[in-house]
């Protein structure tokens, strides 16, 4: 191999150790010049993120949190589950169907494989903790019952998936499941 | 040289070098057999057998702590004894002290292999070892050093070489190190907790942590690579004043870089910003190392093609490099915020071992062996064929787990533009990178059975050889007979390298100049005590763990849940969407020891409690597939049937106090009696629920108390907070990590 740092190809005399010579070749220059350019980067970014001007970590987390939560904001209010939306959806057997699916991917766990309750109540009755109007359950699932551990489902759930949800929830009146949990909260017999 | 000085007749302690090989290929065996059942639980739960000293929370530091201070701590200590009497013209100081330390390690091994799986664990990881343990590596470590240090002092070589540069560095810091991160505080012999808590003992961790690599794994290694490279290559070293240069400004530059394991955290912003900027300043020094290595070997070349020898340390070198560009890279913050907690980390810190430390010390084995036991190696072909199961062993493992933390680090952070995360249901990023876990295992077991033909290849050149295994007799002057007529002319460096002791108090200054300026401030500060005080009505913002609570929080700890589960939200729009508000330093104010994690196999915990009922943790504990159809967390039945011991909580609290928990006396005597009325509640919730009955005092009733004090003080403070006065959300946020 060519070397241009190679100064000479003797050994240093007096450098042996159990045999093991050293050259003295000088250091490559591409190598000095990579850790001089470290060390400029290095200084220049402490200059300007701890004592000049540039933001923490924090300070960019707490602007991107402004931008997101107007985000949500805008989608939340731009969607919804107004009643008639919800009324529709219930008469809606596409929804309906779209409902079911998402159920049994995050409700079964704690409402049962029929909604007929475990560790949260029993959804199948006319019996409602939150208040069993469709605006009342859209309400429950999207805002959540953070106390009891209903998760708060508007912050993963698309407005529009919660509402096929509540059609699906609705669907599942009366079907008197096996193994339902006894019933919890105000009696509810209303049709909206 | 004065040709009238008297020679004295000396031989080498070989047999303290065969010794400490035979045990570094014994331990590698195991450590890696670890590795490999630990990496097939992640592809498949079932893997953990429902046996609580098997699951992977108990034997992934079985793997790190066998493979760093098994593993490679015993071919540090078979190399450097091999090349240190070589280089000092000189027999070790005491055989009685070379076998006090050989025996010591292994006993200590021995006893991690015990404790480990039995689940008695400090929780920082690679310093697990509960305080007797920590002791003993104390103790042995000293044995190490005087041993070292007196051979130092009688050698016959005036100078010394760059390798005993790198032991000397090595056996320095590594004593700072451990003695600094293992000041705990035991309540049994079994049991202790660290003084330090939260964020302070965060950086003591990570300082420990990080320069376990840089001076377990690193250092020592260079000073290998230094000896074993020019020797099998037969070429001389490439640059003396690279090894200055590069030597000098690794070791002061590696100390610094701790804190780049905590970017985007609580920890404060100088911090951080230090710890990145010196991770990248330490790309060249790194590379120093690995272009010395090298270009050692011009003229060479044409015998790496047919020597596996060469074929190992060429490699082996070669992943040095490549992990040390990687990991500066690593430590950039936005890259970092990437890459950490996943399985990107874990392909970096293999490369790094399995391609670094493996290969230089298989191939120093390889190397010494023959030369050890005075015999041929009994296939060299068999050697050969290692070599390329490792390297492609190697290379399955890193790819996998590039792709797999990659992938799980994007899905992470997808949101889309109503502010939703795109893949909100943890599990499902999970289940994206189960099947590269198992492309990781098939690595992992390439790279094994790579050494399963080692030790064959061993096993048979060792049983070949001659029955004579009498040292040999060499001939050197002893060194105050020496006249250096050279030494006025000398270069300032040149003389130093003559007087060893200096040699050490400068390398033990230049590491001890990073070390303070980083973890002092943290130890003087204040700051996040003075944002806890007792309000008028004297209540705190954070308050002390329940006694419950804390019985919950060791079984968690015993159980390595923080394996899995980070307790550290970082200041990122993805990790408020998915887990709430940026952790605060306050909120693990008193934590002994802190449980931040590293790695979410599973998700952040911070603020999980009231996140699910009580029934939730019960059936997940039990079986996490009842409620998370896809988990691949393992069972803990256990938890169901053992029972908590409520009766050394006083004990416990008592500790806790003295390290500065402001727990009461009345806390403190009344600890028992409170931690069961407690449990009595939950498991009456429980029950109620059709959780199961008699549920009161056993494990899992704790561990659900705790959980569900997680990041629950924050939520309660803010609540009331907001009650008081309407403050906007971000003025609270941005408290918390005031620089």
């Amino acid at each position: 191999m060519d070397d241009k740092n190679q100064k000479h190809d003797v050994p240093i005399s007096g450098h042996a150790y159990d045999g093991i010579e050293e050259f003295d070749n000088r250091l490559p220059r591409w190598w000095v010049y990579m850790f001089y350019l470290s060390i400029a980067f290095a200084f220049l970014y402490f200059c300007y993120y701890s004592l000049g001007p540039g933001p923490s970590p924090r300070q960019v987390f707490v602007e991107d949190r402004a931008a997101i939560d107007d985000a949500r904001a805008a989608a939340a209010a731009a969607a919804g589950g107004d009643e008639a939306t919800l009324k529709a959806a219930v008469k809606d057997s596409h929804e309906v169907a779209e409902g079911a699916k998402i159920f049994a991917q995050r409700c079964t766990t704690c409402h049962g494989d029929h909604a007929q309750g475990n560790i949260g109540p029993n959804l199948t009755d006319d019996y409602w903790i939150h208040g069993g109007r469709l605006t009342d359950i859209d309400r429950t699932i999207t805002q959540g019952v953070p106390d009891k551990g209903m998760p708060t489902w508007g912050q993963t759930m698309k407005p529009e998936e919660i509402v096929e949800v509540v059609a699906y929830v609705r669907s599942l009146r009366g079907t008197h499941p096996a193994g339902a949990k006894a019933p919890q909260g105000e009696l509810y017999k209303g049709d909206d | 040289m004065n040709t009238a000085a008297k020679m004295e007749r000396f031989s080498y302690d070989d047999d303290v070098v065969k010794k400490f090989t035979i045990a570094t290929v014994f331990w590698g065996f195991v450590s890696m057999l670890v590795g490999l059942i630990i990496a097939s639980q992640l592809a498949n739960w079932r893997m953990n057998f429902g046996l609580p000293w098997l699951t992977f929370g108990r034997l992934r530091p079985l793997h790190t702590n066998a493979a760093i201070f098994a593993f490679a701590g015993n071919a540090i200590f078979a190399g450097a004894y091999y090349s240190t009497q070589r280089l000092l013209k000189t027999r070790m100081y005491s055989d009685v002290l070379s076998r006090a330390h050989f025996w010591g390690w292994q006993l200590i091994i021995v006893l991690a292999a015990i404790t480990l799986p039995l689940g008695i664990t400090v929780s920082k990881e690679y310093a697990e070892l509960e305080f007797p343990i920590a002791q003993l590596i104390t103790v042995v470590w000293v044995i190490f050093a005087v041993n070292f240090f007196g051979t130092l002092l009688r050698r016959r070589e005036k100078h010394i070489y760059v390798a005993i540069w790198f032991y000397i560095a090595t056996i320095v810091t590594v004593a700072v190190l451990h003695i600094v991160n293992t000041l705990n505080v035991p309540v049994t012999f079994w049991k202790s907790y660290p003084i330090f808590s939260g964020l302070q003992d965060a950086m003591v961790q990570w300082w420990y942590g990080h320069n376990a690599v840089a001076f377990f794994l690193t250092t020592p290694f260079l000073g290998l690579m230094y000896y074993f490279l020019p020797k099998a290559a037969e070429r001389p070293v490439y640059s003396y004043k690279l090894s200055i240069v590069h030597f000098w400004a690794l070791i002061f530059i590696y100390i610094w870089a701790g804190p780049h394991h905590l970017l985007n955290t609580a920890v404060p912003n100088w911090a951080q910003t230090l710890g990145m900027i010196f991770s990248i300043m330490l790309l060249a020094p790194s590379w120093g190392g690995m272009i010395n290595g090298l270009l050692t070997l011009r003229g060479a070349w044409d015998r790496v093609r047919v020597d596996p020898i060469l074929k190992f340390f060429v490699a082996g070198v070669t992943f040095y490099g490549m992990s040390t560009f990687e990991g500066p890279l690593l430590s950039i913050k936005s890259v970092n915020a990437l890459a950490h907690y996943t399985d990107w980390i874990i392909a970096h810190v293999h490369g790094g071992t399995l391609g670094w430390n493996g290969f230089i010390t298989f191939g120093m084995i390889y190397w010494m062996v023959p030369r050890l036991w005075k015999t041929r190696l009994h296939s060299v072909k068999l050697a050969t064929i290692h070599f390329w199961l490792g390297l492609f062993g190697i290379l399955i493992y890193i790819t996998s787990m590039w792709a797999a933390g990659i992938t799980q680090g994007l899905m992470w952070r997808a949101i889309d533009a109503s502010g939703r995360l795109v893949y909100p249901d943890f599990i499902e990023t999970v289940q994206r990178i189960v099947p590269l876990y198992y492309v990781r295992a098939v690595g992992g077991a390439m790279y094994l059975a790579g050494v399963v033909l080692m030790i064959y290849n061993l096993w048979v050149t060792i049983a070949s050889a001659p029955a004579d295994q009498s040292e040999d007799v060499f001939e050197a002057p002893a060194l105050n007979a020496v006249d250096d007529p050279s030494a006025d002319a000398q270069a300032p460096h040149r003389v130093l390298e003559g007087m060893p002791v200096l040699f050490t108090a400068l390398s033990l200054i230049a590491i001890l100049v990073g070390t303070l300026i980083e973890l002092v401030p943290t130890f003087l500060s204040t700051e996040y005590v003075s944002l806890n005080p007792p309000a008028a009505d004297g209540t705190r913002m954070i308050n002390p763990y329940t006694p419950l609570e804390l019985a919950g929080r060791d079984i968690y700890v015993r159980e390595g849940c923080y394996l899995c589960h980070s307790q550290q939200i970082r200041t990122l729009k993805e990790e408020y969407l998915r887990y709430g508000e940026p952790s605060r330093v306050e909120e693990s104010m008193y934590d002994h020891p802190f449980q931040w994690g590293s790695k979410r196999i599973g998700p952040d915990l911070a603020r999980v409690g009231g996140k699910y009922p009580d029934l939730w943790h019960l059936r997940h504990l039990n079986n996490a597939r009842d409620v998370v159809a896809e988990s691949i967390m393992p069972r803990y039945e256990w938890l169901l049937t053992d029972k908590t011991d409520f009766d050394i909580l006083p004990r416990k609290l008592a500790v806790m106090r003295r390290i500065g928990v402001p727990y009461t006396d009345a806390d403190i005597a009344g600890a028992a009696d409170s931690a069961r009325a407690q449990a009595e509640k939950i498991a009456r919730g429980l029950a109620e629920q059709g959780g199961g009955k008699d549920l009161a005092d056993k494990e899992v009733v704790a561990v659900i108390a705790y959980l569900q004090r997680l990041g629950v003080d924050l939520k309660k403070y803010e609540a009331k907070q907001a009650a008081a006065s309407p403050l906007s959300n971000g003025d609270l946020a941005s408290a918390g990590g005031a620089q």
